[in-house]
Parts: structure tokens; C-alpha cells; sequence
């Protein structure tokens, strides 16, 4: 699959496997000290059920842009979003509500015929026939729509990242009151389109839109029958996604708090969280930064396990080049709000052509190093805010030269399905684009 | 530690507290001398006085003249009022109705007020909302009650004339009995609008008062906390799930931040409750408040006592009260030392 | 390919700096961190000017001898109005002269204030330094104490003891030392406590300091943030009290203290006379305001953590 320049221009070609497009994001915050650019014109794309992962040191932006697809990114510090991040969306199947069957293809998802054509293939959806929405632009009610239910997030550290005072079962019970009301109310018996007195108030606190008269209505005994038995539904719901993520005792856990769970439990809550609806994209930022080794290799075993089975894309974030290694498809290299480098596993640790992703490949300690050596990679990341108009890796390259100090390299294709970005495998940098696109996207 | 466990132990420390709170109150009351100045007159004889002394156990020896005022109380006889010129316990029922009323009504206005604001601003931080709540809250914390009730009394009643003064108007009252004391409740009771909108005019100028300072605590607690607990990670958590945000305000964010908020509601009660000696006395409320600065005028020790004690008990048992819904709130929370 | 670049230098360390600069550097930084917070600096501000107008008060007024902190009464223009030529913000019922109140008042308030907030620092914490360090019963003993002391609401205790010893200014000082000490009991306890568990106390009792001067020289220096966060805070509210308790009574009729002017002031609100209250009470606000800021501002810089009790 070829991958053509990315720029600023939004009409150009798109991978039809890709479930996710970003094109030249650009995130900044506010600061005492000046304007910084923490994600400065950042693309990528995230095909179809794989897994992408996206490294760098901290401080590089790219937690930034995870956040970025879900508009998890505070407004005040941040201030301006620039470029566009396309999102193919899907919807459950009707046919089999999201368990997978022919109609399908197992996946329990049908693409979103494109609102311009209805199919046949257009300019909008690139000939995929599949629509197309800006993530960056979309209205705040769509977003939510899209949040939980097709994009899904873990977070770094699963005991600050679960709700002290609610219990598991609380939280998990949430996302699917949110997004999978329907399928709730059809379990526990109930017709969701009812449009009788009984029929609305279940329905409203299926979808958490119940206020405090209805509320206390409900608990009176004609209807707090029917509420338990839609409490009783999404128990079990929410025992199968616990389940899923080989917890044993499901219901047991679900009736504790957070903090009665050891580190390895929570993130493994936090994921049955994330893929309880079944999410196309499931971004992972650093979920196993803050675990003890051992846990961490199974919670990554678990995501590998568990993305095969929903056929969910997952961007792995992390800093760790070797963790990376076990679980990607494909690699994107970040550096100073940039991306270096972008190619498959194979491509970046055989064949790793920027001096940073070299730099990084070579830091990682093993058996080849000579006894008490550690390689690091010299000087420090720069300053962000108002970043000069040459290559960032200045002053940390050993192959660094004139033309990297004055100029600043564009990602371009080195052979199909690597890109980097560096003057040595592309020595002609077309300044007329860089420049900066800044729409002020609704947040 | 359990919770009960928790409970226990406090429940059993307190009688211990409020028999050295009886004793230190007691000393007070005799440090100054006899405290007979009150019941005497110019007129009285020296039999007479010889007999106070005797009655009141004033010629005995300290732990005794204890003795004798502990085992009193604890049949019901707190002593004689000179102020009120009646039983303590007689008279004490009234007056306590009257404080209550008042605090109360202060104390919910503070609660719903400051809560609204508290929320209203950590929701919209540096904003408008925010910066006029910040300015409520900076100035509830020092301000006088004496002043801010006497600039309430000049603008409302004097300038404006809008709320009366006291407790109520004696001729919207004249047939209406009082069987609980709370003039607002024996308004409903009697089914009468007069008296009940009476009786809510009266209130509303000393309850303002009285509330503002309160208010100001508890609007600035729940702001902050509110502001803190929407930095954490749970809240994008809970937005990533994609819940609207005020669900994501009402039940993550706000509902984490009232915990610590909790706590400061039970200390206001403690201001409230020193807050009604000086409201009282500036808008003529007929309440305990005013009762004590009297006493305290004339040295009527037996009202000081009770009305020490009375406040002491209660403040330790809202303490316990506030101390133990935190520990229940808070999940996180080891109960210990 | 291009060659490797060689090397850098290793940095050399610089000379490790003396305990006096650090510990001076340290103090630079906070006193700017401090002056960030405009709210702060507007706390200051007022401050300053207070403690100016209390000491320059005789400098400001013609001292009314031979007491200057009794009340000039001018017989001539009482219940004057602010404006009236001689008494810019008017006169009492007893044509006292407000501004002379407020002026002398500000002075009555620093001395109030000092004395109280001197008194109860140096007994709160020789009592707190004794129960954290001794432990065990004499602990428990001295918490006993001081609980019981804190299970009485404050103005409540104050009024107590203030009737008792019978209404003078000197006894309001006298009434607010003893409920006010207790609070500061409480926090050096908790603060030896806490840094009598720290290493570096153990590294001075293995070099062989002995006790006294590790109090002096670890521990003291150490505990000293929240003690004079919350003295800074008590500044303000030893006043806001002290001038209730004189507002209910318990202090010298007639002299030259806020509380005392707006007590006396009330006589003529309802007949309008609305100026001999409001100013003498707008100055008990300042005050309090001020040193609530400004100890809200020390509390942000020196521990954001330490808690306080208002």
C-alpha cells in the first residue's frame, strides 16, 4: 500500500483502509513563557484492524495527539488545533447487534454509507463508498456519540484513570447506558420504542437521561421492579466484558472500588471499559507505563488477544521502543511534535533510516552491547515554543549538516510504506508546505 | 478501622471531653469570685444574703458547689437565671426554638447558596461566575457580623424599610398559638398566611447575616476541590466514554469534590452557632444569643454555664457527626488516629 | 557516511553551595513567587497602610491627652454628619470624633493583635514542642488539654472568660490568649512529629547533637511554615473577634477601639445616623481582609499542603 506526501491539502488521496487519517495536526498550548508547539504537523494514518504504534520520548506530543482524537485536549492551555483527523465511522450490524455474523464479516460493524453518495463512491469518501467525518470539526453531540462507542481510550495509570468513588460495575455500566441503551432494554424484555409512561421512564434511565422526579419515581414498587430488571441486564453485560478481559469473578469485582483492585486488575477493567461497545479505534496511551513487568506482559498478551477478536485498530502510544516492538504492525516515530519516521515493524527495526529512530534502536539495552556500556542519544529535546525553521533533531545528530540547520524536512516516501522525514533520504524540502494551516476547530 | 469501630471509639471519648469541658467552665465561673453579684439587690439584708449564699451552695468548697451544679443538671435543675428572673430550664426551651429557627434557616441558605455557587464556578474557572464568586468568598471570610448585619439593618430597614426587625409583629400574633416554638412551623400548624409571611419577613434580614460568612466557606471549599478534581485523569476518563459533560460534572467531578466540602458544612455550623450572639443582639431576635450577652453583661453564671456547656455538646457532636459521613463518603479513607 | 561527532565534555560539577545561600536563594524565590499573586500584594498593601496609620497616629490627630486612646469628646457637634468642617467622617452620639477612632483604633488593633497573636505562638508552641518530643503520657496529657479546650466554640469561650474577668481591654487580650493557644499547640505537635520521624534528625543524633540544639537547629526551622501562616491569618482575626467581643460589651466604654465605635453607633441607626458604625466596622473588614489574604498567600507559597485551621 502506497502512502503519497501528506500536507495540508485535504483533498488529497487517502488509503481506503484506513480507519483514521490525520493530517498535519497541529496542537498548541499557551504558556507563561510563549506559544508552544507541542504537536507541530503531524500525519499519519491507521488502517483497518491494525496496530500502529506511535513512539517517542516524553514531551515529544504524542499523548497530545492521542487526546487529539478525542478532543481530550483542555482548551485553556490549549489554544488552536490545526489540520484534520478523518474517521471512517461504522456502526453496529443490525443483524446480529454486534456479535458477528455473515451480513458482516464477523466483525459486528458495517461501515457508514458516505452522506454525499449513499455508496456509490465520491470525492468526500475518496471512492470508498464509506463516510468520512473530521474528528477535529464534528459537532460536541457527534463526538460523544463517536466517544466510548467507536474510539475508545486507556488511560496510563488505570488507579487514577477509574473514579475512586464509584464501583466497577458503576463505571463500566455507564458507557453501555450511554451507547448500547437498546440492546439493554431489549434484554431485559423491554420494547425500546414503548411510548407509554413505563416505556419512558425505562427508557430515560436506560439512557442516563432520567432526572431526580423520575428517579425517585422508579424506586416506588410498580417501577422499581422494572428497574431492577434493567440493572439485572447490564449486570450481566457487564460481566461479559469483564469476562472478556479474563477476569475471574466478574460479578464479585464489579461490586468493588478501584482502589480494592491491584494494578494489573484495573487496567484490565479499564480495557473490558474501552471495548464494551466494541470500538473501531482503540487508543492505547501508555497502558502499561505504570505496571510491574510481569503484569505488563500479560495486559499486552490481553490487547493483542482481545484485538484480534473485536478487529479493532489500535494506536499504542508508549516510550518504550521495545514494548512497541511486541505489539505493533506498523511503527510512526515521533519526535519534538513531529513525526520521523513511519513504516512496519520490520521496516523500522531492520532498517531504521532516521538518525533518531537509529539513536533510539541503539539505546535499547541488549546482549549485543558491550558489558557496562549504555548508548544515549546526546543533548536534550528542544524547547517547543517558537521552534526554529530547521530540522529539530539539530545538535543531537551525528550526521547533522548545513542544509539540517536551515530547513526543516518534510515526511516523504522512501520505499512503499516508509516514510521519513530527513534530508538525507529526500534532499529537497518544498518550503511552500510549511506553511502553517491553523482553522480554529470547535471544541 | 470500621467504620463503627471508628464511631465507638469516638462516642466513648466524648463523655470524657464534656466532663472536662464542665470542669473548665465551672473554674471559669469561679475565678472571678462569688458569683453572686447577680442575685443580689441594694435592699437585701445581710440574713438575706446569707441566705442566698446557703440556697445557692455559694458557701461551700469548690468541688462541692461542682458537685451540687452536676448532680442539678443531671435532674434537670440548671440553675437560676437572674437575667430572666426565672429557672434556667424554664426559659431555655423558648429561647433555643428561637436560635434554632434562625440558625437553621441561615445554615440552609448558606448550604443551597454555596453549593450552587461553588459549583457554578469550579464548572467555569476564571470565568465570570468564578471571579464573582471568589470575591463572595474573600470577603465572607473576614467579615464582621456586626458590621455586615448593622449595614443590612441601614440599607433594609432604615433606608429602604423593606424587612422589619425582631421576631414578629405582636398584633399578626395575637391569637395564634405556639405549640413548637418555631414561628414559621406554628404559622403552618395555625393555617395562617399572615403569620407565616410574617414570620418569613422577620427572618430574612438575620438569616442573610448570618449565612453570608458560611457561604462564603462553603462556595470557595467546593470550588477548589471541584477544580482539583476536574484535573484528574477519571474525568477524561469519563469524557472519553463519551457521557455528556454534565454528567461527567455532576456525577464524577462534583460528586468526588463534596466530600472535603462535607467537612467544611460542619464547621460552619460551629460559625453559625457564634454567629447568633451578635445577630441576635443587632436585629432583637429573642433567642439564646442574646440571652448569653446579657448574662455575660451581668454575670449570670448559671446561664453562662448553660449556655456554654449547651454550645461545647453540641459542637463536639457535629464534629463526630461531619467526621464520621467523611469516613462513609470517602471509600479511600482509613479511619485511624 | 558522515562521521560521528565526538563526544562531549563531561560538565564539570560546580562547588556545592553554603547552607546560608541556599537557604537565602530559597528566600528570594518565595518572596517573588509571593509578589505574583496580585491578591496578595493587595493584602500587603493594606496591611502596610494600617500598621502605618497605627503608628503614625499621633502624627495624624492631635493626641487627646492625658489618654490618647480615650475618646475626644466635642460637646459642641455631636451626631455630626461626615463633612461637618473639623470631623471629616463626622461625630458619635457623644460627638466623638470618628476619624480620631479609626486612627487610634487601627493603633488599639495593632497592640491587640501583636500581643495576643506574641503570647499565644510562645505558649502554643513550647506547650505543642513539649507533647510532640516527650510522647507517651505527657502527650496524651497535654492533648487532653487542648482538646477540651477546642471542643468550646471560640467566641463562646472568649465571651466566657471575658465576663469572668470583668470588661477591660486588657482582659479581652488576656481571653483571646488563652482560647487562641491551643491552635498552635496543635500544629507544632504535628509538625515535630512529623519531622522527628525525618532522617535528618537521626544523622544529627548520630554526629551527637544533643537535644536541644537539634530543637533548634532541625526541628524549629522546620515547623516554623504553618506557625507563621496561621500567626499571619490570627493578625486578622484576633481583631475581627476582639472587636466583636467589644461590640457585645466586654470592653472600656469610650475608648478608641472599632468594636467599642460601632457598639456606641448603634444608638443612632435608626434615625439614619448611619456613619459613627459603618466606618469603625469597614475597618475591623480591611483589617481581617488583609491579613486573610496575606496569610492565604504565604499558605500558597510556603506548603500548599499545610493545613490550617482559619
Amino acid at each position: 500500500m502506497t502512502l503519497t506526501n501528506t500536507g495540508p491539502d485535504t483533498h488529497e488521496v487517502r488509503p481506503p483502509g484506513a480507519i483514521a487519517s490525520v493530517v498535519d495536526l497541529k496542537v498548541h498550548f499557551q504558556s507563561k513563557r510563549g506559544v508552544v508547539h507541542a504537536v507541530d504537523g503531524v500525519s499519519f494514518d491507521i488502517l483497518d484492524g491494525e496496530t500502529l504504534g506511535l513512539v517517542g520520548e516524553t514531551g515529544c506530543g504524542k499523548s497530545v495527539t492521542a487526546r487529539s482524537f478525542l478532543r481530550l485536549v483542555p482548551m485553556p492551555p490549549g489554544i488552536a488545533v490545526g489540520g484534520a483527523i478523518h474517521f471512517r465511522r461504522r456502526r453496529p450490524c443490525q443483524h446480529c447487534g454486534g456479535d458477528g455474523c455473515e451480513l458482516c464479516d464477523g466483525l459486528g460493524r458495517l461501515p457508514e454509507e458516505c452522506s454525499q453518495c449513499g455508496g456509490p463512491g465520491c470525492e468526500h469518501c475518496d471512492g470508498s463508498g464509506i463516510d468520512n467525518v473530521d474528528l477535529l470539526s464534528i459537532s460536541e453531540s457527534l463526538m460523544n456519540e463517536i466517544r466510548g462507542d467507536r474510539i475508545a481510550m486507556i488511560f496510563q495509570d488505570p488507579g487514577k484513570a477509574l473514579n475512586p468513588g464509584l464501583t466497577i460495575r458503576e463505571q463500566i455500566a455507564e458507557v453501555l447506558y450511554e451507547h448500547r441503551s437498546e440492546e439493554i432494554m431489549e434484554r431485559a424484555g423491554f420494547d425500546p420504542e414503548a411510548s407509554n409512561v413505563t416505556g419512558t421512564l425505562v427508557r430515560r434511565r436506560a439512557t442516563q437521561r432520567d432526572r431526580r422526579p423520575e428517579r425517585i419515581l422508579m424506586s416506588v414498587p410498580p417501577f422499581r421492579s422494572r428497574r431492577a430488571r434493567l440493572t439485572r441486564a447490564t449486570d450481566e453485560m457487564v460481566a461479559e466484558a469483564l469476562t472478556e478481559t479474563q477476569i475471574a469473578n466478574p460479578l464479585k469485582v464489579m461490586r468493588r472500588h478501584p482502589h480494592e483492585l491491584s494494578g494489573g486488575m484495573k487496567q484490565r477493567v479499564m480495557i473490558a471499559q474501552a471495548l464494551a461497545c466494541n470500538p473501531d479505534l482503540l487508543i492505547a496511551d501508555e497502558p502499561t507505563t505504570a505496571l510491574d513487568v510481569t503484569v505488563q506482559a500479560r495486559i499486552l498478551e490481553l490487547v493483542k488477544s482481545l484485538q484480534e477478536r473485536h478487529q479493532a485498530a489500535v494506536l499504542y502510544i508508549s516510550h518504550d521502543l521495545s514494548v512497541v516492538s511486541q505489539v505493533s504492525d506498523r511503527v510512526a516515530v515521533m519526535y519534538a511534535g513531529r513525526i520521523a519516521e513511519v513504516g512496519t515493524r520490520e521496516q523500522i527495526f531492520s532498517e531504521p533510516l532516521h538518525p533518531y529512530t537509529q539513536g533510539l534502536l541503539a539505546a535499547i539495552p541488549s546482549g549485543s552491547h558491550e558489558r557496562g556500556r549504555l548508548t544515549a542519544i546526546e543533548g536534550t529535546v528542544p524547547e517547543l515554543i517558537d521552534p526554529p525553521p530547521s530540522c529539530r533533531f539539530v545538535g543531537r545528530c551525528p550526521y547533522e549538516a548545513e542544509q539540517c540547520r536551515s530547513a526543516d524536512p518534510i515526511l516523504a516516501s522512501f520505499e512503499p510504506g516508509h516514510q521519513v522525514a530527513c534530508f538525507i533520504h529526500s534532499p529537497e524540502p518544498d518550503s511552500s508546505l510549511d506553511q502553517p494551516s491553523f482553522a480554529r476547530k470547535t471544541k | 478501622m470500621q467504620v463503627r469501630d471508628y464511631v465507638l471509639r469516638r462516642l466513648i471519648s466524648l463523655p470524657l471531653l464534656i466532663i472536662g469541658t464542665s470542669i473548665v467552665v465551672f473554674g471559669l465561673t469561679r475565678v472571678g469570685g462569688s458569683p453572686i453579684g447577680i442575685y443580689l439587690s441594694h435592699e437585701m439584708t445581710p440574713d438575706e444574703v446569707t441566705e442566698i449564699e446557703e440556697r445557692f451552695h455559694l458557701d461551700e468548697a469548690l468541688p462541692v458547689q461542682y458537685f451540687y451544679w452536676i448532680s442539678g443538671v443531671v435532674q434537670g435543675d440548671l440553675g437560676w437565671s437572674g437575667v430572666a428572673a426565672a429557672p434556667v430550664v424554664e426559659v431555655f426551651p423558648d429561647k433555643l426554638a428561637a436560635t434554632m429557627e434562625l440558625a437553621v434557616t441561615a445554615g440552609v441558605v448558606a448550604v443551597v447558596l454555596g453549593l450552587a455557587l461553588g459549583t457554578f464556578a469550579g464548572a467555569r474557572r476564571n470565568r465570570m461566575p468564578d471571579h464573582i464568586t471568589r470575591v463572595v468568598s474573600i470577603s465572607g471570610a473576614s467579615m464582621p457580623l456586626f458590621w455586615f448585619a448593622i449595614l443590612l439593618l441601614i440599607v433594609f430597614w432604615v433606608y429602604l424599610g423593606w424587612f422589619p426587625i425582631g421576631r414578629s409583629d405582636p398584633d399578626v400574633w395575637a391569637s395564634i398559638a405556639h405549640p413548637t416554638g418555631l414561628y414559621t412551623v406554628d404559622a403552618i400548624l395555625a393555617g395562617s398566611f399572615d403569620a407565616f409571611r410574617d414570620a418569613i419577613w422577620h427572618l430574612v434580614l438575620p438569616a442573610i447575616a448570618l449565612g453570608y460568612g458560611a457561604t462564603a466557606i462553603i462556595a470557595r471549599m467546593l470550588r477548589s476541590s471541584l477544580v482539583e478534581e476536574l484535573q484528574e485523569d477519571y474525568v477524561d476518563s469519563a469524557r472519553a466514554k463519551g457521557l455528556p459533560e454534565r454528567l461527567v460534572l455532576r456525577r464524577h467531578a462534583r460528586r468526588n469534590a463534596l466530600i472535603p466540602t462535607v467537612t467544611v458544612i460542619g464547621l460552619t455550623f460551629g460559625f453559625l452557632l457564634q454567629g447568633t450572639v451578635v445577630a441576635e443582639i443587632i436585629f432583637r431576635w429573642p433567642g439564646l444569643g442574646r440571652w448569653m450577652a446579657d448574662s455575660v453583661l451581668r454575670g449570670d453564671q448559671a446561664t453562662i454555664m448553660t449556655y456554654v456547656m449547651f454550645t461545647s455538646i453540641l459542637f463536639l457532636l457535629v464534629n463526630l457527626v461531619v467526621d464520621v459521613v467523611y469516613a462513609y463518603l470517602d471509600p479511600r479513607v482509613e479511619l485511624g488516629t | 557516511m558522515v562521521d560521528t561527532a565526538a563526544p562531549r565534555a563531561a560538565d564539570s560539577d560546580p562547588a556545592p553551595d553554603s547552607a546560608w545561600r541556599v537557604r537565602s536563594r530559597r528566600v528570594w524565590e518565595l518572596t517573588t513567587s509571593l509578589f505574583s499573586n496580585p491578591t496578595t500584594i493587595a493584602g500587603l498593601v493594606i496591611v502596610v497602610l494600617m500598621i502605618a496609620m497605627a503608628v503614625f497616629a499621633p502624627l495624624l490627630t492631635d493626641a487627646n491627652m492625658p489618654d490618647p486612646y480615650q475618646m475626644p469628646r466635642d460637646w459642641e457637634t455631636p451626631r455630626a454628619p461626615p463633612g461637618t468642617p473639623g470631623h471629616p467622617l463626622g461625630t458619635t452620639n457623644n460627638g466623638g470624633d470618628v476619624l480620631y477612632g479609626i486612627i487610634w483604633g487601627a493603633r488599639t488593633s495593632l497592640r491587640l493583635s501583636l500581643i495576643v497573636v506574641s503570647l499565644t505562638v510562645v505558649i502554643g508552641v513550647t506547650v505543642g514542642s513539649i507533647a510532640g518530643y516527650r510522647g507517651g503520657k505527657v502527650d496524651e496529657f497535654l492533648m487532653r488539654i487542648v482538646d477540651v479546650f477546642l471542643s468550646i466554640p471560640e467566641l463562646i469561650f472568649a465571651l466566657a472568660i471575658a465576663a469572668v474577668l470583668g470588661p477591660s481591654f486588657r482582659n479581652i487580650i488576656l481571653s483571646l490568649a488563652v482560647v487562641f493557644w491551643v491552635k498552635y499547640a496543635r500544629i507544632m505537635r504535628a509538625q515535630v512529629i512529623h519531622v522527628k520521624q525525618n532522617e535528618y534528625v537521626d544523622a544529627a543524633r548520630a554526629i551527637g547533637d544533643s537535644k536541644l540544639r537539634i530543637y533548634f537547629k532541625d526541628v524549629l526551622p522546620n515547623s516554623i511554615t504553618p506557625i507563621v501562616v496561621q500567626a499571619t491569618l490570627d493578625m486578622g482575626n484576633i481583631v475581627l473577634i476582639g472587636a466583636t467581643l467589644a461590640f457585645i460589651g466586654l470592653s472600656e466604654a469610650g475608648i478608641a477601639e472599632w468594636g467599642v465605635l460601632v457598639s456606641e453607633g448603634q444608638a443612632g441607626i435608626s434615625s439614619g445616623r448611619w456613619w459613627a458604625s459603618t466606618f469603625p466596622g469597614l475597618m475591623v473588614f480591611l483589617w481581617a481582609l488583609a491579613f486573610n489574604l496575606l496569610g492565604d498567600g504565604f499558605r500558597d507559597v510556603l506548603d500548599p499542603r499545610t493545613e490550617t485551621t482559619r
